[in-house]
């Protein structure tokens, strides 16, 4: 049976941890102590240390050497996940304020003209019309083909309804399949909503709220281009 | 310029943005390739390994959770991605870690490029003989300067594992290594 060491009777992994100075300060001042009344030990333990300085010098001209191109091109244009994009806002504490509204089943606006394409029946906030049409059969990838509403992007939510982001007008929004159509989760005034018709990032241009909103109810991974279409071919869950 | 393992830069001052994200990895670079020289052997398969880990880190970036630190999860992306690359190796009959001859000199001063060289080679020779995964623990530790309970968690062991390892393999290099 092996017995506990002590700062007295240390093991090798109490020497190891005076080597990285991970001891509780009195402990460091013990075993310095006992090294001193130890040569055994003290010879261990300097060998150690100076394989452990030698280890650190042999490989430290990297930390000063100027990076090749090729890693810094690999971390300034590498594609970057845009799920972080959406994910980032969570830590903002957009996600507490839009989480709440959502559980509400509010939709809120900003100065809002709803567009006559949404309407309220039997209680819940529905799509109709252009709108309506664009959420059952346009693609994200059709962009403005035309009038009505520009898709981002689609997604299987918490309770599997699927749910789309939409851009209409001067208007963003999440719309969730149900029984009865699609039902609006979210509408809000789109920040310079005049520059809608010219190209834009999906994930950097999506409102807070927007973003705040689906990452709040979106099960597992976005539908991908493959998905959506057969999503939509099938017509919507 | 003496560096610990500790972040550079606090949460408080991130704004999170793309740019922002990829700034600091671009900080992270040296050290990642310190670590990749040591954990592959070669500054050449370390600098693979560390590119293969940047494009992972981007790809996954929504893996990491905000608040914890970025080094530690790069660090682990790297050690997970060279045990892969092993693994791949091995099935294609790829022989294990090599110390190359032509390791590029690290400083351009004549002399002191002969020396570290040869630091270089004499280390990475010597931490490749060791099983990886007391390599990774003490590179972590010795080299990287993270605590055991950052490298732990880096490595994802209990702190009593890493300290056993360190333990390991310290007595493992003293016995490779002659005497000073």
């Amino acid at each position: 049976m092996e017995q506990e060491p002590t700062p007295e009777m240390p093991n090798k992994e109490m020497l190891n941890a005076f080597i990285d100075g991970e001891l509780a300060p009195k402990d460091m001042e013990r075993i310095a102590a006992l090294l001193a009344e130890r040569p055994d030990l003290d010879q261990w333990v300097r060998r150690q240390e100076e394989m452990r300085v030698g280890m650190k010098d042999a490989f430290s001209d990297l930390l000063s050497a100027a990076p090749p191109d090729r890693l810094l091109a690999a971390a300034k244009t590498a594609p970057l996940s845009w799920r972080w994009r959406i994910k980032r806002f969570t830590t903002e504490r957009v996600l507490a304020s839009a989480g709440a509204m959502l559980a509400l089943g509010l939709v809120i606006g900003v100065a809002l003209q709803p567009p006559s394409e949404i309407v309220t029946r039997g209680g819940q906030v529905m799509a109709q019309g252009a709108l309506a049409t664009a959420l059952n059969d346009r693609l994200a990838s059709d962009g403005y083909a035309g009038a009505g509403a520009r898709i981002g992007i689609s997604f299987r939510n918490r309770d599997g309804r699927d749910c789309r982001t939409f851009e209409a007008g001067a208007q963003s929004g999440l719309a969730c399949h149900g029984d009865k159509g699609w039902a609006i989760a979210l509408l809000i005034a789109r920040p310079n909503a005049e520059s809608s018709g010219a190209y834009r990032m999906a994930g950097s241009e999506m409102p807070d709220a927007l973003r705040a909103a689906v990452t709040a109810s979106i099960a597992g991974e976005p539908f991908d281009a493959a998905a959506e279409k057969e999503a939509r071919d099938r017509g919507w869950k | 310029m003496e560096e610990t393992g500790s972040p550079a830069v606090k949460d408080a001052d991130m704004d999170w943005s793309d740019e922002d994200i990829r700034a600091r990895i671009v900080q992270l670079l040296p050290r990642l390739r310190r670590f990749a020289a040591a954990l592959t052997g070669s500054i050449a398969d370390g600098d693979d390994l560390v590119q293969d880990t940047v494009e992972r880190a981007l790809k996954n970036l929504h893996r990491w959770e905000p608040g914890t630190r970025l080094d530690s999860w790069m660090f682990r992306i790297a050690k997970n991605r060279f045990i892969d690359t092993r693994r791949s190796h091995k099935r294609s009959g790829v022989v294990g870690t090599e110390v190359p001859e032509d390791a590029p000199a690290m400083v351009s001063d004549g002399a002191r490029a002969a020396d570290a060289r040869l630091m270089l080679k004499d280390v990475a020779g010597a931490l490749a003989r060791l099983p990886l995964e007391q390599r990774e623990a003490l590179v972590l530790v010795s080299v990287e300067g993270f605590s055991y309970r950052d490298a732990a968690d880096v490595l994802e062991i209990p702190i009593g594992t890493l300290t056993s390892r360190i333990a390991r393999a310290r007595e493992a290099l003293a016995e490779f290594a002659p005497e000073g």
